[in-house]
């Protein structure tokens, strides 16, 4: 049986861009997280570089 | 974060691939979600039950710089809002324990510790591997005495403490002064029971300890119960000497003013990585903008090879840093760090400019922790029936960076290499575009003419 749905593995900033893209494309998405949220390493950061705003 | 909300998608959060079947357009993938032991339809989200819950763990999102609850939540912004009991701790899952007090206090009736772990099969047309990295352990290098000198710490540690909802709420306080404050009421209350131990004698002597003791000394009261008296007076004595000292170093505590950031901490060294984790140069230089701005009065160094500031704007952020935060590039190798009196790092480098072996003594040192492949990627690789690099990322060829060595699996941000993270969001998007094409054929996606 032919599917159309997208596995994303990870759900750091990556995992949740491609998400959004093909979610908003129609396909529907299983995103797996291996930790209890999904953010990754870029939740864990104050704040973001070149304009220093807050990472979340 | 949309996420959690739209209809497309279907978070499965605290899950993990453990089958790849199939090919391109019918793969057939089992996921197992992990029982966090409370109904994810039920759990509001509230946080009664960490608030009563009675086993303290440590928080791995502040990277154990902050204590977290057996029942918990991975952040307070996280998505899903979902507690989790982490079963290593909860006294429900140690043999011979009772607890349930998070079921009690759950209004929702959230609680269930029989939830069983659940495997979910799901029919994949492709598959998008966005598993990320993990820091370097800077254990690893010995020299640099990070987990043995207090006030070394990691690149992701100070983001932590920067953070306003980090441990320290944005303030940079030594971990070795924190520490010293977080020891002060252990040391307190032993104080206080030492003291119980000869309010009693004062009692039956009818006299003070002063007077006890002064007598004891002069040799007026001799024996072995007399002995054991003076021996908890000097306990005391001890203790209360120690906690006023203490006392007196945490009021007198100041934020981290001088600031050495130590660059290619596991990269470009052959013992551990060749390879150059791209955006340290970078993450360094914003950390000791950050802290200038937290302290205008904060003195910031930069120990490294070379500024590697090669993307769009980077050279201009890099001069930024030096015009407004004042920040001071070495470059240097440093070989050793050390501790001088009252927890203070000591940095060992070579002057490469200058050519000469210098040392510094600063507040505190942050590492700039390498970019490593996710410890768990080698397993996954195996159950998904790809290759991966030499460098232990997501193998990939020049001419197709998101393609795979399997078909209609793909690769994108440091699954595949390290990278920053606009250039991460950028493949992403790639990455669900080269999905949607080969999922749909390229004849759907041409504009209707």
């Amino acid at each position: 049986m032919k599917s159309q749905d997208v596995l994303v593995i990870g759900g750091g900033i990556a995992g949740i861009q491609a998400s959004l893209d093909l979610a908003e494309m129609g396909f529907k998405v299983h995103l797996v997280e291996r930790l209890p949220s999904i953010g990754g390493k870029m939740a864990q950061l104050d704040k973001t570089f070149p304009t220093n705003d807050c990472a979340l | 974060m949309d996420v959690g909300r739209h209809p497309n998608i279907r978070l499965l959060a605290y899950s993990e691939v453990e089958k790849v079947e199939g090919e391109l357009g019918s793969f057939q993938v089992t996921v197992r979600k992990k029982a966090r032991y409370v109904d994810e339809a039920k759990c509001t989200g509230c946080g009664a039950c960490a608030e009563k819950c009675p086993t303290a763990t440590v928080d791995s999102y502040n990277l154990g710089l902050a204590k977290a609850k057996a029942i918990y939540r991975y952040f307070a912004q996280g998505i899903p809002s979902t507690y989790t009991i982490d079963s290593r701790y909860c006294r429900n899952f140690q043999e011979g324990k009772k607890c349930g007090v998070c079921a009690k206090v759950c209004q929702a009736g959230a609680i269930d510790y029989k939830q069983q772990d659940q495997l979910i099969q799901l029919e994949i047309g492709a598959i998008i591997l966005a598993t990320g990295y993990d820091v370097f352990d800077a254990r690893r290098i010995e020299e640099y005495g990070y987990g043995r000198l207090p006030n070394v710490v990691t690149s992701l540690e100070l983001e932590r403490f920067l953070s306003a909802s980090g441990p320290t709420h944005g303030h940079l306080y030594r971990p070795s002064d924190l520490a010293l404050q977080a020891s002060l009421p252990e040391l307190e209350k032993s104080c206080k029971k030492s003291a119980k131990g000869f309010e009693k004698y004062e009692k039956e002597l009818g006299q003070t300890w002063q007077d006890f003791y002064a007598a004891y000394q002069r040799g007026e009261l001799k024996g072995a119960e007399y002995d054991e008296w003076a021996e908890q007076v000097r306990l005391w004595q001890r203790l209360s000497d120690e906690l006023e000292k203490k006392k007196e170093q945490a009021a007198s505590r100041q934020t981290a003013h001088r600031i050495a950031f130590i660059q290619c901490v596991g990269s470009r060294d052959i013992r551990f990585n060749r390879h150059c984790s791209g955006f340290c140069c970078m993450h360094s230089i914003k950390e000791a903008i950050i802290a200038r701005e937290h302290d205008p009065e904060a003195e910031v160094f930069v120990f490294g090879m070379d500024i590697r500031a090669v993307g769009k704007g980077f050279e201009e952020y890099r001069n930024r840093g030096a015009r407004e935060a004042k920040v001071n590039y070495i470059r240097s190798r440093v070989a050793e760090i050390t501790e001088e009196r009252d927890h203070t790092p000591v940095v060992w480098y070579e002057d490469t400019k200058e050519r000469q072996v210098c040392t510094m003594a600063v507040d505190m040192v942050v590492l700039a922790v390498a970019c490593e492949a996710p410890a768990g990627l080698k397993r996954l690789a195996e159950i998904v029936g790809i290759e991966l690099s030499d460098f232990g990322f997501v193998k990939t060829r020049f001419s197709e960076p998101l393609d795979t060595t399997r078909s209609g699996v793909f690769v994108c941000g440091c699954a595949q290499s390290p990278m920053d993270i606009p250039e991460s969001v950028a493949q992403a998007s790639s990455a669900a575009a080269r999905a949607a094409q080969i999922l749909t054929g390229a004849e759907t996606l041409r504009l209707a003419s």
